[in-house]
């Protein structure tokens, strides 16, 4: 089962995660059009690239924006999330192990005691979005049983995960359903909301765009943030 | 002498005594007579709202709208239309004195009578007032034919004047005042009263001019009348001049009251550059306001001069 | 009823059809057509399947339904946080439901939308700066607005507006003549008070081509003699075109794209006719948003320029400042505590801030910054057509109270309102709520303050 899920299963999913992603960047980019969108994307390139950037490093930074300014709480409940989210992953030993025994190269790796916290963060802030979205009425208002179900998908590796490290029950039985989780995670970026993994890059430099190229990026020194 | 009259009516009471002098003008001299109202000021910015002339209120328009309207001065003027021979009743959406002043352009009339549109009644003068500013006032200021105002019931006949008093400050709109009032007076056969008033608070504000320094003013103003109006009297030899200092609007005011005067005629004083800054308002404005008579304010050439 | 006789699918274009819309006593018979009027769902999906593509699509599919732009939105404030009034709420349950439907959709659903893409978004563009993915709802219900339009479901003014645009090549009915004679007229009322005062029409090779909101030569003409004698101050070689003088477009509020063709053409037709070096619009938002910044994509010009230099009024004036053309008298200057309007359409979205505390810098003792302002400001309340919509009155008045607690805030009794719907809403404001304000164009503010040089002073006998 484990040589199951960590061989084939794992190639396919991969494949998919990359294939579906390159299948959207192209989707995203030959759906702009310069006279609907109203942004002279290619005549005016350099505006575009400047606007782009900024549009995406602004926002890349915590408290970067006005609005993440706005609502500091939320802001680094966010940040925490996704930092752990994409960080743990990459860098966690026992990832890094299995890269180098099967291609034989492996990247820094993280102290287990902290991939253990920042698996642990994860699973809090996904707790405390979960307790935001009901408790907010202008959030609660926009939830749906979606909105869980693709938090659920990305927050299950974790929790599984978290429980294989720590032995909780069955290893066997953690480690399978978390590599499985990992990889369901994997195809449902491209196919989900969870696209936003790319999405968020491609929309950000979009409207970086539409800022630096129409909206005054060629009359001011950029966009306030 | 007044072929077309443009009636510029709030329609409302106030225009009562302005309304009375412009049909009471209409026959006595063959006039061609529009009663005009304009009845809502439109917004700056794309709607089809309009703030109600008489009202204040926010209205929505459409050619129903309108059409009631001019149905209802139909009523207002009920009686006095059943005399009229000609006369047109309309009604237009706009900012009261660009539409006045469009129409009168347009229709290249020979004079505009209005109800004084004080301050009070007129919510383009309260409300918005850096807005809209009074209508009598930038009506008079601009429109190139004479503008009279009515403001108290005037009783007497226009054929009937016998006093008719202009007051100068020598500037050129004076000039056309001027030539409007003899014109007049010639036709109706009244006496010209050349008045000027020395203004004591001209100069630096504050400073009161001296005596003599006053004495030599005055009579340079009356030698001004004796070689600027009088030769262009020509034989006509019902006139008398008088001068006075003191604050003009007090002091026109008191003149006029002096002659019994059944006209006053004056020019938009030009020198006072901006209307809306001065606190009570212009010459023009003060004296229209307080006069017991009618107020014809005359700026330009164009209406004046014998065709 | 598959289409009635004013309420239709089709556009205004002829003068019968126009009148016919504007004898109906406030739309009342149009709203009642559109009770009854069909949607086509095959139409309606097949434009979105041509026209929704990847931008607008991935919008509605990552939303993270986070609701970080709720606090960004003035009407969802101003609504005392109705969760109705979330930007992301609103989009998704009018656009993103007739996506999800595939265009099947009733005609209760069509007005429902309507209502929403009119009376619950100015396209402020307000709430894609703090959306995390750029999600930009005034840009998605501009979108929105186009389909409405194509099917029927647009307010009655808005369809008004869209067929003057058609017919007149303005948004009021002014034709060439009336429009020329205008200008001749502004001439002779002022030429006196400001000697060698001239509006020249249709001079080649000027430097600057002025063009309007055609409410001025309507009802405000003052205005642009006003600009007149701001341009004859300053000394420039200007124009103004007999045609193509009309910047604004109701058409883009409608979303009735084609007329906003029609329209931006008729400006750019003007440029190319008198070779002017560039153009200078008058004080009003939407207008330059639409002839200079998405005109230019309306026409089909692949640099999304106009095809001469354009600028707003504010840039003018700031410049003009600059380089000494006009000179503000120190003791003139405003000294009373004075705040500035911030327009969504040329300040947010056509990044002319900067231009705007230039000005003030030069003309205000006592500047007073709205929180927030420039490119953050709130909307005035009125944008995107709604303060013209008899239908919405109530809703925009609701909307009003966000720009009264601003500026309330600010403790300045002037505002500086270079825009002509700004400037309404906020009068309109002072008349619901009193607040004792006073607000004004920079032109008669100018006019009042700045150094006439001793030349163009009429000179008395
Ligand atoms: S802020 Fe953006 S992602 Fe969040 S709910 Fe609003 S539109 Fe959606
Ligand atoms: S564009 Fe403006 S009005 Fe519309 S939803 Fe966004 S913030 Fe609100």
């Amino acid at each position: 089962m484990y040589e199951l899920v960590t061989g084939p299963l794992a190639w396919l999913s991969f494949g998919i995660f990359f294939f579906g992603l390159f299948y959207r960047l192209v989707w995203y980019i030959r759906g702009l059009n310069w006279q609907m969108d109203r942004v002279s994307y290619t005549q005016n390139m350099v505006y575009g690239i400047k606007g782009a950037l900024r549009s995406i490093l602004f926002w890349l930074v915590p408290f970067g924006t006005r609005s993440w300014r706005y609502y500091p709480g939320f802001t680094i409940l966010v940040f925490i999330f996704h930092i752990c989210l994409l960080a743990t992953p990459v860098f966690l030993m026992g990832h890094n192990v299995l890269l180098l025994e099967r291609w034989g190269f492996s990247l820094p790796t993280l102290p287990e005691g902290i991939a253990d916290f920042m698996t642990t963060c994860v699973i809090v802030s996904a707790v405390f979005i979960i307790c935001r979205r009901i408790a907010l009425p202008e959030v609660r208002i926009l939830t749906k049983p979606y909105d869980l179900f693709v938090l659920a998908i990305a927050v299950a590796p974790f929790i599984t995960g978290f429980f294989a490290f720590h032995q909780v029950g069955s290893y066997d039985f953690w480690i399978i359903a978390h590599v499985l989780c990992g990889e369901i995670m994997l195809v449902a970026i491209p196919f989900t909301k969870l696209s936003h993994f790319l999405l968020f890059f491609l929309s950000r430099a979009q409207m970086g765009m539409d800022y630096g190229i129409k909206r005054g990026g060629m009359k001011n020194k950029g966009m306030a943030w | 002498m007044f072929k077309k009259i443009l009636f510029a009516t709030t329609s409302s009471p106030a225009c009562d005594n302005a309304a009375k002098v412009a049909f009471d003008l209409e026959l006595k001299w063959d006039a061609k007579l529009m009663v005009f109202h304009v009845l809502g000021v439109p917004t700056r910015g794309y709607s089809s709202f309009v703030t109600d002339v008489r009202t204040g209120e926010t209205e929505s328009i459409d050619p129903d709208y309108v059409e009631w309207v001019t149905e209802e001065m139909k009523y207002t003027y009920e009686n006095l239309l059943k005399d009229s021979e000609n006369s047109t009743l309309e009604a237009v959406i706009g900012v009261p004195h660009r539409e006045i002043l469009r129409k009168a352009r347009k229709e290249n009339v020979d004079m505009i009578i209005m109800g004084a549109h004080t301050r009070d009644e007129d919510i383009g003068a309260t409300r918005y007032r850096s807005v809209v500013g009074s209508t009598m006032q930038k009506v008079a200021k601009s429109a190139r034919c004479p503008v009279i105002i009515v403001s108290r019931p005037c009783t007497t006949c226009w054929k009937l004047f016998s006093n008719i008093v202009i007051c100068t400050d020598f500037t050129k709109a004076s000039n056309s005042a001027f030539l409007w009032a003899a014109k007049l007076s010639k036709e109706v056969n009244a006496r010209l009263h050349i008045f000027h008033a020395v203004d004591i608070n001209a100069g630096e504000p504050g400073k009161v001019s001296g005596q003599s320094e006053i004495e030599g003013r005055i009579n340079e103003a009356k030698g001004r009348i004796e070689t600027m109006y009088i030769p262009e009297l020509k034989d006509f030899d019902n006139y008398e001049v008088g001068t006075r200092e003191g604050t003009p609007y007090v002091e026109i005011l008191k003149f006029a009251r002096e002659k019994q005067a059944d006209l006053i005629v004056m020019a938009h004083h030009t020198r006072e550059i901006d209307p809306e800054l001065a606190l009570l308002g212009s010459t023009v404005e003060q004296v229209v306001l307080r006069s017991a008579c009618p107020v014809t304010s005359v700026n330009h050439p164009d209406k004046v001069a014998d065709e | 009823m598959p289409e009635g006789i004013l309420c239709n699918k089709q556009v205004v274009d002829t003068k019968e059809k126009l009148n016919a819309l504007l004898a109906d006593k406030s739309g009342k018979q149009y709203y009642d057509e559109m009770t009854r009027l069909d949607v086509d769902t095959e139409a309606l999906w097949a434009t979105i399947e041509k026209t929704c593509k990847s931008r607008l699509r991935t919008w509605l599919e990552i939303c993270a339904h986070c609701g970080m732009c709720a606090d960004s939105c003035f009407i969802y404030l101003a609504n005392k946080r109705d969760p109705k009034q979330v930007p992301s709420y609103k989009i998704q349950s009018t656009l993103g439901e007739i996506v999800k439907r595939k265009g099947k959709v009733d005609n209760e659903f069509m007005r429902y939308v309507m209502d929403t893409a009119w009376a619950k978004c100015t396209c402020c563009n307000r709430c894609a700066t703090y959306c995390p993915f750029g999600i930009d709802m005034g840009v998605m219900f501009g979108y929105v607005r186009g389909l409405c339009f194509s099917h029927g479901f647009v307010p009655w003014e808005l369809k008004i507006g869209s067929g003057m645009h058609r017919i007149y090549k303005a948004q009021m009915d002014i034709t060439t003549e009336d429009w020329v004679d205008t200008c001749e007229w502004m001439v002779e009322e002022y030429e006196e008070d400001w000697p060698g005062l001239e509006i020249p029409v249709d001079k080649e090779n000027a430097d600057i081509i002025y063009t309007v909101n055609a409410r001025e030569p309507k009802h405000y003409p003052e205005d642009l003699a006003e600009a007149a004698i701001l341009f004859h101050i300053a000394g420039e070689n200007w124009t103004v075109p007999s045609q193509g003088w009309e910047e604004t477009s109701l058409a883009m509020f409608a979303g009735d794209w084609g007329a906003c063709k029609l329209q931006v053409e008729s400006v750019y037709a003007a440029m190319d006719r008198l070779k002017p070096k560039r153009m200078v619009v008058t004080e009003c938002g939407h207008a330059y948003r639409a002839t200079v910044l998405e005109g230019p994509y309306w026409a089909g010009i692949k640099s999304g320029k106009t095809p001469i230099e354009s600028f707003h009024y504010v840039e003018w004036v700031a410049e003009a400042l600059r380089t000494g053309k006009l000179k503000i008298d120190p003791a003139k200057k405003i000294k009373e505590p004075v705040t500035y309007q911030d327009s969504c359409n040329y300040i947010r979205n056509g990044g002319l801030g900067d231009y705007a505390r230039e000005i003030m810098s030069y003309i205000a003792e006592d500047f007073r910054e709205m929180k927030p302002c420039r490119e953050h400001n709130f909307c005035c309340g009125g944008g995107g057509g709604l303060n013209g919509i008899g239908r919405y009155r109530k809703e925009r008045n609701i909307g009003l109270t966000v720009k009264r607690d601003q500026i309330l805030a600010t403790g300045a009794k002037l505002v500086v309102t270079p825009c002509h719907n700004c400037w309404d809403a906020i009068r309109d404001l002072e008349e619901v709520y009193k607040i004792g304000i006073r607000w004004s164009f920079l032109k008669p503010l100018l006019l009042g303050m700045v150094e006439v040089p001793e030349h163009l002073l009429p000179r008395e006998e």
